[in-house]
This record gives structure tokens, C-alpha cells and sequence, in this order.
């Protein structure tokens, strides 16, 4: 932050006007959390973009209203953020930017709806809704360097398995393994943190847990998986290494399927250098199995492709 | 959160002429949909739908898809209300920054993935667009009016870069000028633009 101090500054007017990349808007950010002044300069030029945005207004169809009024109604609500330190502002600064940012597996870089007719059916978002309601814990924030990190204690033991899981850990061997990783997930990047924290006590939950196990099984299109799950917290972690970069408009979408019927878990975050997660799934019931599929398109209640792994969570 | 005030979130001055009059108004909807407020966030989908579409539209041009990302993005702000901070901008600011970021990562994101070639935009036809897009209320007859107190640069590398969607390389590549020179002509637009509009 010291030489490059000028140079990065003149990055305000392409940053307020999202005119930057990945890499340029992460710097730009780390310099902002140390810099009020920047901060400042930031929120009136984000003034006077929204009138460049106000100024293209036009009229929405009329249908889309109640489509989307109800969207929302089946969407669970973000509490607000409980902090009251300095540490939270960058974060407050770029308010709604952190849902923006890759982090956010549901909405990533995969484009929505590809090769889906949007007023067909009329309600994509609803299913969308539908979707979004079923995840009971949200993936947390993520960054590449942190799940390398993490995985690394995982890695000592991770095994080989067919589609069958193997069961791998004791309780405290899970707990060294991805305490690590919590840890290094809390010192992510500011915009990231908050949501880090609730997905790090969502995990938190699930590896504290009495009855807390660890299971690996191979993915067969390539890559391994790894969940840690506690039956009593009716939750588990997933994570996997070594998966296939998928091509756009495709993406990962995990399962739970059991006697209690086939419900989606949630789309994979994007992956990175091969790894994705960790994702929390809640709502495990018994005798339920977790699936993956390539699922070609986005709102799929039931997995519309074949399985490319099923790993039995073993009984109660 | 503006507690308190004597105001009814739900009955509001209309039209994007009172802009600056009707955010903290807008603002004291938003409290009351991240309380799960349905009535409140039908008002906020009547005062800022055609807004967000329209720079929605601008960034992605594909219609149907517009109108997903809007979609999106409407969403969004139900979903994350309690996180908006009136302390930290308003909430017009607030919600077109998700637009239009949502905007962006979309087109973006098609691009990488058809890995499209750059279309060359002329910065000329994007400011005719804002031009003609922009007469229809008093509103857009200063943002209009503001633009055209940039220099041509300054304008052009704002339209590209906001409207077109376009990064600052990308921009700086489609003008033919050195990178740092845009992003300079950027910052300088912007910060001129603020003053002219008279936005804090």
C-alpha cells in the first residue's frame, strides 16, 4: 500500500462504474479498507452513477411484478449484520457488493436460465426462489488461497474409494483438519468476512458436533469428495478437489436423496484450480444419500443427468 | 435505520423526478423489507423496477435476459435489505450499484464463456444512445446536460465503461489511449459529473 498508493487510487472512477476485473477489484478493496478517504470518494461517485442508472429507466412489463413479488415470498431474508467495528467498514462501504462478488455461488458466473425460454414458464425466478428456499445454511465466502490452505490437513488422510464412501476420521481429526481452515477463512477478504463468519458457524456446528464423521468417495467424471456430517446436527460439509472445470452454462448441483425424496442441496460454487467448497447442507434426513450431477441448466427440482457420485452417509 | 419518522413507508411522492427527495422515504421501505415486509417491497419494486431494468438493459441489451438479471436483482434487495446502511450512501445508490453490478457479471460472464471477440462499440453511438434516452424528464435532462460538460474523453470512457460495461482496459483498447490515461479520464468524469449533479 505504500508506492503503488497513487496509481491504485486512480482506480476509483473504474471501480465505482464496476469497470474493473476480478483482480484489479480485489487489490482496489484491500487499499480501500485501509484508506477513508478513498471510502468517501467511493460512495459520492456511487451517487452519481446511480443517476447515469436512474437516467436509463424504462417500464417493466407489467407481468414481471407479481412474478417477482412472488420470487420473494419464498425467499429467506438475511439478518442484518451484528458488528459494530472498524474492521466491517470496507464491507459496509461496498453494502450489497459482497452478494456481487464470485462468493456467491448462486448467482455466479454461470448465466441463468441458459437455453431456457425465460417467459415460457413465466416463473424462472420463482423456481429460483424455490431453490434458494431449500438451502437452509448459504455456502460461505470463499477464496481459492484459503481452500488450498484447508485442504492440506485434509489431505494427509484423504483416501482413494469407489462411488462408496470410506469412513476416514475421528471426531478430532476432522476438527485439526478444518480448523485450519476456519480460521484462515476468517482473515478472507473484508467484503467476505461477514458472510464467512455465519458460514464458519454453520461448519462450526456441524464439526463440533458429538457424532461428527468424515466420508471421501471418488467423483467418477474425475475429483474426489469430501463431506463431514453429524446426523444429530442433521447437517453436513461438503467439499471436493480435482473436479472438471465445467463449460459455461453448466454447472455442479449437489443432492439429498433418501427415503424422504430427492431434494437439491445447492449448486457448487464455481471451482477453483479443481476445488469448490466448503458448502453446508442442512436438513439431512435418515437414510439419505448425497448426489452430484452436471446439471445443464439452472431450477432442475430433480436432477435431470446421471449421477456422477452417491455417497451413503451410513446410518444414524 | 430512520426510525420513527412520521412518514407512511408505504405511501410515497411518485416519479423519478423527486429523486433526491424520495430516498430517505426509500430508505425507510428498505428497513421495513428486511423485516419481511411484503408490502413494503411490492412499493420498492413499483419505485425502482424500471430503473433497475433500464441500466440493466443498457449493460445486457438481450431483452429476456434483462429482464432475468432485473429480476435478479429485485430479489437481491429483498433478500439482503437489512444489510443496506443509509449511513454509507443512499438507497438509489445502493440499488443501482447491485444493477449494475449484476449487470456486468453478466455480460461478462457470457463473454468468457462464448469467449467473444470485443465488439467495437463506437464511443459515439453510446453517447447517442444516453442522449436520446435521457429527455424524458427533467432528471435525465441534467444527467444528459452534466455528460455533456465532460470532455469527449472524460465522456467517452464513462459511457463505455458504465453503459457499455466494459472494463477499463477493455475501454482503454476500444479508445486506442493508454491505460492509465482512462482510468484517470474515468475518475475525473465521475468526480465532475458528481459536482455538476450536485450529488454528495
Amino acid at each position: 500500500m505504500e508506492s503503488g498508493d497513487t496509481d491504485l487510487h486512480t482506480l476509483a472512477g473504474a471501480y465505482a462504474m464496476d469497470a474493473v476485473a476480478d483482480a484489479d477489484r480485489a487489490r482496489f478493496e484491500q487499499h480501500l479498507a485501509g484508506c477513508g478517504a478513498c471510502r468517501e470518494e467511493i460512495r459520492g461517485l456511487r451517487e452519481a452513477t446511480a443517476r447515469l442508472a436512474t437516467a436509463a429507466a424504462v417500464q417493466p412489463r407489467p407481468e414481471l411484478r407479481g412474478q417477482t413479488l412472488r420470487a420473494a415470498a419464498q425467499i429467506r431474508q438475511l439478518p442484518p449484520a451484528v458488528h459494530g467495528d472498524e474492521l466491517m467498514h470496507g464491507d459496509e462501504l461496498m453494502h450489497g457488493d459482497e452478494l456481487m462478488h464470485g462468493d456467491e455461488p448462486m448467482h455466479g458466473d454461470v448465466p441463468m436460465h441458459v437455453g431456457e425460454p425465460m417467459h415460457g414458464e413465466g416463473d424462472t425466478a420463482a423456481r429460483e426462489a424455490a431453490r434458494e428456499a431449500a438451502r437452509e445454511i448459504r455456502p460461505g465466502a470463499w477464496t481459492a488461497g484459503a481452500w488450498r490452505m484447508g485442504r492440506g490437513g485434509r489431505n494427509a488422510r484423504g483416501g482413494r474409494a469407489g462411488l462408496l464412501p470410506r469412513l476416514a476420521l475421528t471426531a478430532a481429526g476432522v476438527l485439526a483438519a478444518l480448523t485450519v481452515l476456519l480460521g484462515v477463512m476468517m482473515h478472507g477478504a473484508q467484503h467476505q468476512l461477514d458472510q464467512a463468519q455465519r458460514s464458519t458457524h454453520a461448519i462450526a456446528a456441524v464439526l463440533n458436533a458429538a457424532d461428527v464423521t468424515m466420508l471421501t468417495a471418488q467423483v467418477s467424471t474425475g475429483g474426489t469428495a469430501t463431506v463431514v456430517m453429524s446426523h444429530r446436527q442433521r447437517a453436513l460439509v461438503f467439499t471436493a478437489a480435482g473436479l472438471r472445470a465445467l463449460p459455461a452454462g453448466r454447472h455442479y448441483e449437489l443432492w439429498l436423496t433418501g427415503p424422504a425424496g430427492t431434494r437439491p442441496a445447492g449448486r457448487l460454487p464455481a471451482v477453483h484450480a479443481g476445488m469448490v467448497g466448503p458448502m453446508v447442507v442442512g436438513g439431512l434426513a435418515g437414510g439419505d444419500r448425497v448426489g452430484l450431477t452436471v446439471q445443464p441448466a439452472v431450477g432442475s427440482r430433480r436432477p435431470t443427468a446421471p449421477m456422477i457420485l452417491l455417497m451413503d452417509l451410513g446410518s444414524q | 435505520m430512520p426510525e420513527g419518522q412520521e412518514q407512511n413507508p408505504l405511501g410515497q411522492a411518485q416519479g423519478p423526478a423527486a429523486q433526491r427527495g424520495r430516498d430517505p422515504a426509500l430508505a425507510a421501505l428498505l428497513a421495513h423489507v428486511a423485516r419481511g415486509d411484503q408490502r413494503a417491497f411490492e412499493s420498492v419494486y413499483e419505485q425502482t423496477a424500471g430503473q433497475v431494468l433500464g441500466i440493466v438493459r443498457r449493460v445486457v441489451r438481450d431483452p429476456a435476459q434483462s429482464e432475468e438479471v432485473m429480476q435478479e436483482v429485485l430479489l437481491e434487495i429483498w433478500r439482503t435489505a437489512a444489510r443496506f446502511d443509509p449511513e454509507v450512501g443512499s438507497a438509489t445508490a445502493w440499488m443501482m450499484t447491485l444493477a449494475h453490478r449484476r449487470a456486468v457479471d453478466r455480460v461478462r460472464s457470457e463473454q468468457r464463456s462464448a469467449e467473444r471477440e470485443l465488439r467495437v462499440v463506437s464511443a459515439q453511438i453510446a453517447y447517442d444512445e444516453v442522449a436520446e434516452a435521457v429527455e424524458a424528464s427533467l432528471d435525465r435532462e441534467r444527467v444528459r446536460r452534466c455528460l455533456t460538460s465532460l470532455t469527449e474523453l472524460q465522456r467517452e470512457s464513462v459511457t463505455l465503461a458504465y453503459y457499455g460495461g466494459y472494463t477499463y482496459r477493455e475501454v482503454a483498447e476500444l479508445l486506442g489511449i493508454a491505460i492509465g490515461t482512462v482510468k484517470t479520464r474515468m475518475r475525473d468524469g465521475l468526480i465532475r459529473l458528481r459536482d455538476c449533479l450536485g450529488v454528495e
